[in-house]
């Protein structure tokens, strides 16, 4: 549902970067996002591309690439992943709990993020 | 002749490590910080439309009595009625209108106090723009975030949502007198909030007749 707001975040960015940079036309742009964010990446994807319309980055190619869920227990000491039979019991990816003595004193470490990584343009 | 040729338009990469909900979050933490040092208890009020977070902040006001040394954030998309709704009960309001955002975010939360006349205030309440999705993932800075949800949006909405309630540090179950008519069975919702969070106080109301209001006071450490 904010995948416009994200979106627009991002597109707002890109332009920033790019002009500040020179930048001329915006050929691509990479993206990485956690995979325990709400974002549904079709839908930033949709949004990029209807808002790089018009844009110095009109038609740029988005790529993004998944970042994987990392956990920590705080009383078993477990540090990984979560376990993919977990993943498709979290309606919302949303561990709750260790996947190694499951308790529910876990902490996300990795997987919520958003990160606009790299932007290649031409330059003028 | 010596010709200096321009090099030609050429291709280059920016690389950057901008994360986009990081920003929020450490928004959210500065106003954390602001909220502490001015001694403001801020609290994050989430829910569906119509779940009754305004007449759940209404009858909290009622109940507190503690006047303009409580502020209120009412936000939505548009409109000022919940403010006009807030502002009778007495405490300071400020409507906070998103336009076109589904949830209120850290920046809008820190124009707001800086808007706002805040000396003296004890307590400050944000009403979220109705949602249980999206503000779950935009911390305000706030101290406690408690969810309304309502038995007439039926008996699906905590496994459906399973993020803003555990995100939650208080979830309330209101207009629980309909309970009965809407063939909600109240306990199977708090069995699911519990599976979600199984420390959270889940705390039963009917917000117009006050049912339950000093179960929330207690619970949001707020004293009367």
């Amino acid at each position: 549902m904010h995948e416009f707001s994200i979106s627009s975040e991002i597109v707002k960015n890109v332009l920033d970067t790019a002009e500040k940079h020179n930048g001329k036309k915006v050929l691509s742009v990479q993206l990485e996002i956690g995979e325990l964010t709400l974002l549904n990446l079709e839908q930033v994807t949709f949004w990029i591309h209807e808002l790089f319309k018009g844009t110095i980055a009109e038609g740029a190619k988005v790529r993004v690439k998944t970042i994987k869920a990392r956990v920590y227990c705080k009383d078993c000491g477990y540090k990984g992943g979560i376990r993919s039979d977990q993943e498709d019991s979290y309606r919302h990816l949303i561990p709750q709990t260790c996947p190694q003595c499951n308790s529910f004193q876990i902490k996300v470490g990795k997987g919520r993020e958003c990160i606009l990584r790299k932007i290649q343009a031409v330059s003028k | 002749m010596k010709i200096i040729k321009s090099r030609g338009p050429e291709i280059f990469d920016i690389e950057l490590e901008k994360d986009l909900l990081a920003k929020n979050k450490s928004l959210a933490k500065a106003n954390r910080k602001w909220f502490d040092k001015s001694n403001i208890l801020a609290i994050d009020i989430m829910g569906s439309i119509g779940s009754g977070k305004t007449s759940l902040i209404k009858a909290i006001l009622k109940k507190l009595g503690m006047g303009k040394k409580v502020a209120v954030i009412a936000g939505d998309l548009t409109t000022t009625i919940d403010a006009e709704r807030i502002e009778i009960e007495g405490a300071r309001v400020i409507q906070v209108n998103t336009g076109k955002e589904c949830h209120l975010d850290a920046n809008l939360i820190r124009q707001a106090i800086k808007r706002m006349n805040l000396d003296g205030v004890k307590v400050l309440f944000i009403e979220n723009v109705g949602n249980l999705i999206c503000p779950g993932e935009f911390p305000l800075g706030a101290h406690k975030r408690l969810v309304v949800v309502s038995v007439t949006e039926g008996p699906y909405m905590v496994v459906k949502h399973p993020y803003i309630f555990r995100e939650a540090n208080t979830i309330v179950l209101n207009k629980i007198d309909l309970a009965k008519a809407m063939r909600v069975n109240p306990s199977q919702l708090e069995r699911d909030a519990k599976k979600i969070n199984p420390h959270v106080p889940f705390i039963k109301t009917n917000a117009l007749s006050g049912m339950g209001i000093s179960k929330i006071i207690n619970a949001l450490g707020l004293k009367t």
